[in-house]
């Protein structure tokens, strides 16, 4: 337990300006609520480091914003940190983390296409799951997506 | 009937294909081909190609990407070639039917001869399911 009050006091001091919000939810999970424009001095901090493991991202419509979570597990304490970041609904960009480390390059592809946020910098932005006739500029995951395809039949036929 | 529908109704092979499903159905088709239900005595047989089968097996619910390889693979197919449904995914998508991603069922992308319904149906009832196929084109 006293490796990880050290490692969180640690986070805590060296990015004073960075951190928005703290909240240590239980002895295995951390949130740490950050500025968007910080995210790869945090995440290569914590991952270089501090030597965590980057398990994956999330992006999450929020309807009042997009964000994104970066979760990071320290194996040898149990410990699970969360990076969140909020982005403006009208304009989401953030640093890519892929140049920083590989793990990030696929989940913010998916991110790209599937919420609209724009990673800037990173090294190949195509669409990773989506079909070649998905329009531009539509994303699935959106809380006001709505249906593009007159094509499609949404009832069972019964 | 002709000779050679006979010879493939003897012993039809069979191409299992998961366009997205949750794998679930895939392991009730993989029990067939085990020693309890044993679908070889109808002369039934798991092949590795299209190439080579009579029978299309197709599990789950036809997404956007997977609805074109589905399109390929059934032209690829000798024909005749009976099209078996098995589970709710690929008789009317189940849970995903208002899904982005899963435009259209299974049976307005290629003909379907054959619906085996659950959510995964039972080995026995796959079994039922290719009997019957197998009776209605013989015409019994």
């Amino acid at each position: 337990m006293a490796r990880r009050e050290e490692i969180l006091k640690d986070i805590q001091t060296r990015f004073r300006e960075d951190i928005v919000d703290f909240f240590d939810k239980s002895s295995k999970r951390v949130y740490i609520e950050i500025k968007p424009e910080s995210i790869v001095r945090v995440a290569g901090y914590i991952f270089k480091e501090l030597e965590a493991r980057f398990n994956i991202a999330s992006g999450v419509d929020a309807r009042t914003h997009l964000e994104i979570l970066y979760h990071f597990s320290l194996e040898d304490i149990n410990l699970l940190i969360s990076l969140r970041v909020k982005l403006d609904r009208e304009n989401p960009e953030i640093d890519s983390l892929a140049p920083v480390f590989k793990g990030a390059n696929w989940i913010e592809r998916e991110i790209h296409e599937l919420l609209g946020i724009n990673f800037r910098g990173h090294p190949d932005l195509r669409r990773l799951l989506l079909a070649k006739e998905w329009p531009a500029g539509v994303y699935p995951l959106r809380a006001d997506y709505r249906e593009w395809d007159r094509n499609a039949i949404r009832d069972r036929g019964v | 009937m002709s000779i050679t529908l006979n010879a493939l109704l003897k012993s039809p092979w069979v191409f299992h294909l998961s366009t997205g499903s949750c794998n679930n159905c895939d392991i009730e088709v993989l029990d067939c081909l085990t020693p309890r239900f044993d679908i070889e005595r109808f002369g039934m047989l798991l092949t590795g190609s299209i190439k080579h089968a009579d029978v299309l097996l197709v599990t789950g619910s036809c997404n956007r990407k997977s609805a074109n390889r589905l399109k390929v693979l059934y032209d690829q197919a000798p024909k005749p070639c009976v099209v078996i449904a098995i589970g709710e995914c690929s008789l009317s998508r189940g849970m995903f039917i208002h899904s982005y991603n899963c435009p259209v069922p299974l049976d307005k992308i290629i003909p379907v001869d054959a619906y085996i319904p659950g959510c995964p149906p039972k080995p026995e009832a796959i079994i039922a399911g290719a009997v019957k196929l197998i009776q209605k084109v013989r015409g019994k």
